[in-house]
């Protein structure tokens, strides 16, 4: 999400993603996202649970707020559908063959928005072609597809879009919780794409532990009954159970973190934030992930986003994003920070 | 009457110390593995190793026996002759000023060691940087810029871990720096690089989990004294349970750079019986920023001032 990125460690996690993951043709398409009508049987785990292990990652092309140009229609047409896919089709070709500026989540190369994007085009994973889908913006509701802040916090979301990647960098507070090795938010672990987007789910009878490639955020979610500690973390106290096949994951004692920067303001845990997450898998690999955030410290009301999420295949390995060990890109900011503020002060 | 009561008084010494002999309690590091306990199965069959689990020893300040001392960083050893302007005192061993300020809690516990042998076999070059990494603790030690402590070294941070047994991933998750790694119980192709806690790959054998780490960096250390390994380091783990509530760590470290010889570490694992107990986080990341970049910023967080 952050476009300044730090180069050491997680370079390697994302390159070998990246290789690991450029398996030729397309796998999957528009009819994945269609629930699974006969053939697939959810799997259990030896203890009669459903069995949702392998590593998943986010490869859709939906944006989460809906465009302007797609206001009032949740879905796309058929004809838009076969035009995406085209695009899609289009920039995979173009990224394999390593073509700098290869578009992130865009309709087009000239609407990234991150100039050029030679640095992280380098190392984002985009080895496989991204699923076209017919949503027109993950959020599902509020029906407007938007991210419903408050009037306060949208004008820190506009402050945070200014200072993003322009500063000034004056302490090691300045720059956002990613690029302090830190966190993107838990809000966002399920789905973060192409920026060490892999999240391996492990099942063990009591828990299910999730592990996120990025930053290597883990969360370990009881589903044996047990309470949580009501001690406040990054990552809140989750607390898990089964809902027929869907394991559903309540999380709330987040710790406040709103006074850091944050790539995405969404992202970001005050001590009202509650979430709830519904895992259902809907075929043999694909996943319905669903996700409500309610917290009345940044947002209006309630609001919740559907993300399809794919099963990669069985040999797919999740790396060590050492990113705090080899933040090179700390100091170096601060360098640049102390050179623009004797510029101002000349 | 005299020689009759010292008759008796040797007689029964006798019987003592033949009697303490026969029960003398088994030394934690030579415990058989597991041969007479046999551990409860999860519901796939595999011994169950479930659980928070947490070392109870020194290994984390010196892996060998060491006696208990004032500080992990030291002042040098005055001179002979004692301290200029002191006539009669030659002070052993004084805190480093950085430390100081901790007073008794930043005292070294003594321990008995877990090096099979206590012998670490260096090579003589080797050993010498281990006595240099020693007595710059204080700046080199990734522990303190909360870097992944690395395979073993995670296992007695005086931190709980917990084993969560999956399919054919065994996910051992580290509170310290919430360092992680995944044990691979099927088969996986080979680590693409190095890295700071391995590439592991395990089995049974028997009740015991044995796990291959290997592809490792030459950037995490065994302990706070210093000690070392290079990036030809291979860590091979047993874990063994003994009973319901302790398991027996062992580790046998390779590193041809390095080392003479391998050599293996042993130790106990207690599992955290509280009923609500849960890894929590330490995320020390944050807590390390101030240390490591609050002087290149344009002001320094901790002062409010600008730095130079």
């Amino acid at each position: 999400m952050s476009n300044w990125r730090l180069l050491a460690g997680l370079v390697v996690a994302a390159a070998v993603s990246a290789l690991v993951a450029t398996r030729g043709p397309a796998l999957y398409s528009v009819a994945a996202q269609q629930p699974t009508t006969g053939g697939w049987v959810q799997p259990k785990t030896a203890w009669g649970d459903p069995d949702l292990q392998g590593v998943w990652r986010y490869e859709a092309s939906v944006p989460l707020e809906r465009p302007a140009k797609f206001e009032g229609r949740p879905f796309l047409t058929d004809e838009e559908v076969s035009q995406n896919q085209k695009i899609e089709d289009e920039q995979e070709g173009q990224r394999l063959a390593g073509a700098e500026g290869a578009a992130v989540g865009r309709g087009s190369i000239d609407a990234s928005p991150i100039r050029g994007n030679e640095y992280n085009s380098f190392w984002q994973d985009h080895g496989r072609p991204r699923q076209v889908f017919k949503q027109t913006s993950l959020i599902i509701d509020p029906p407007d597809g938007r991210i419903p802040y408050t009037p306060e916090t949208k004008k820190a979301e506009a402050r945070a879009a200014a200072r993003y990647g322009a500063g000034p960098y004056e302490s090691f507070l300045d720059p956002d919780t990613g690029e302090r090795c830190l966190t993107d938010g838990v809000t966002a672990l399920m789905w973060q794409g192409p920026n060490g987007g892999h999240n391996r789910i492990v099942q063990s009878q009591g828990y299910v532990t999730i592990l996120h490639e990025e930053y290597l955020d883990r969360r370990i979610i009881p589903v044996d009954g047990r309470k949580s500690s009501g001690i406040r973390q990054w990552f809140g106290n989750a607390v898990g159970k089964w809902d027929g096949n869907t394991f559903v994951v309540e999380t709330a004692n987040f710790i406040d973190r709103t006074n850091y920067e944050w790539a995405a303001i969404f992202t970001r845990p005050s001590e009202t934030l509650r979430l709830t997450e519904r895992f259902t898998r809907t075929g043999a690999n694909m996943m319905d992930y669903r996700i409500t955030i309610d917290d009345p410290t940044t947002f209006a009301r309630p609001w919740t986003a559907q993300i399809p999420i794919t099963r990669l295949p069985d040999d797919t390995q999740i790396y060590e994003y050492a990113c705090h060990e080899g933040n090179y890109a700390m100091s170096n900011l601060l360098a640049g920070g102390r050179i623009d503020a004797a510029k101002r002060q000349r | 009457m005299r020689a009759g009561i010292w008759g008796v008084v040797v007689v029964a010494a006798i019987v003592a110390a033949a009697a303490m002999w026969i029960h003398r309690p088994r030394a934690a590091d030579e415990s058989a593995d597991g041969a007479t306990y046999r551990a409860p199965r999860t519901a796939d069959g595999k011994p169950d190793l479930n659980g928070i689990w947490q070392a109870l020893n020194t290994a984390n300040f010196d892996l060998q026996a060491h006696p208990a001392r004032p500080a992990l960083s030291l002042l040098p050893a005055p001179p002979r002759g004692g301290v200029p302007g002191l006539v009669r005192a030659t002070p052993v061993a004084l805190p480093d000023p950085a430390v100081r300020a901790f007073g008794a809690v930043g005292g070294v516990p003594a321990g008995e060691g877990v090096v099979v042998g206590d012998e670490i076999p260096y090579q003589p070059w080797a050993l010498a940087k281990k006595q240099e990494n020693g007595k710059d603790w204080l700046k080199r030690d990734p522990e303190i810029k909360c870097f992944m402590p690395g395979v073993p070294r995670a296992t007695y941070l005086p931190y709980p871990f917990q084993i969560l047994q999956g399919t054919n991933k065994i996910v051992v998750a580290y509170e310290f720096a919430g360092a992680t790694r995944t044990i691979h119980m099927d088969t996986v192709g080979d680590s693409p690089s190095p890295t700071w806690m391995g590439w592991s790959r395990g089995r049974w054998d028997g009740d015991s989990l044995v796990v291959e780490v290997t592809d490792f960096n030459e950037d995490t250390w065994f302990d706070r004294a210093g000690n070392f390994h290079s990036d030809a380091l291979k860590v091979t783990e047993r874990f063994t349970p003994q009973s319901p509530d302790h398991l027996m760590y062992q580790a046998t470290i390779e590193d041809s750079k390095v080392f003479t010889r391998p050599w293996t570490i042993r130790m106990p694992l207690y599992r955290r019986v509280e009923s609500n107990k849960q890894l929590l986080e330490y995320k020390c990341v944050e807590f390390v920023e101030e240390l490591m970049y609050g002087h290149l910023g344009v002001v320094d967080p901790a002062t409010g001032r600008a730095n130079k």
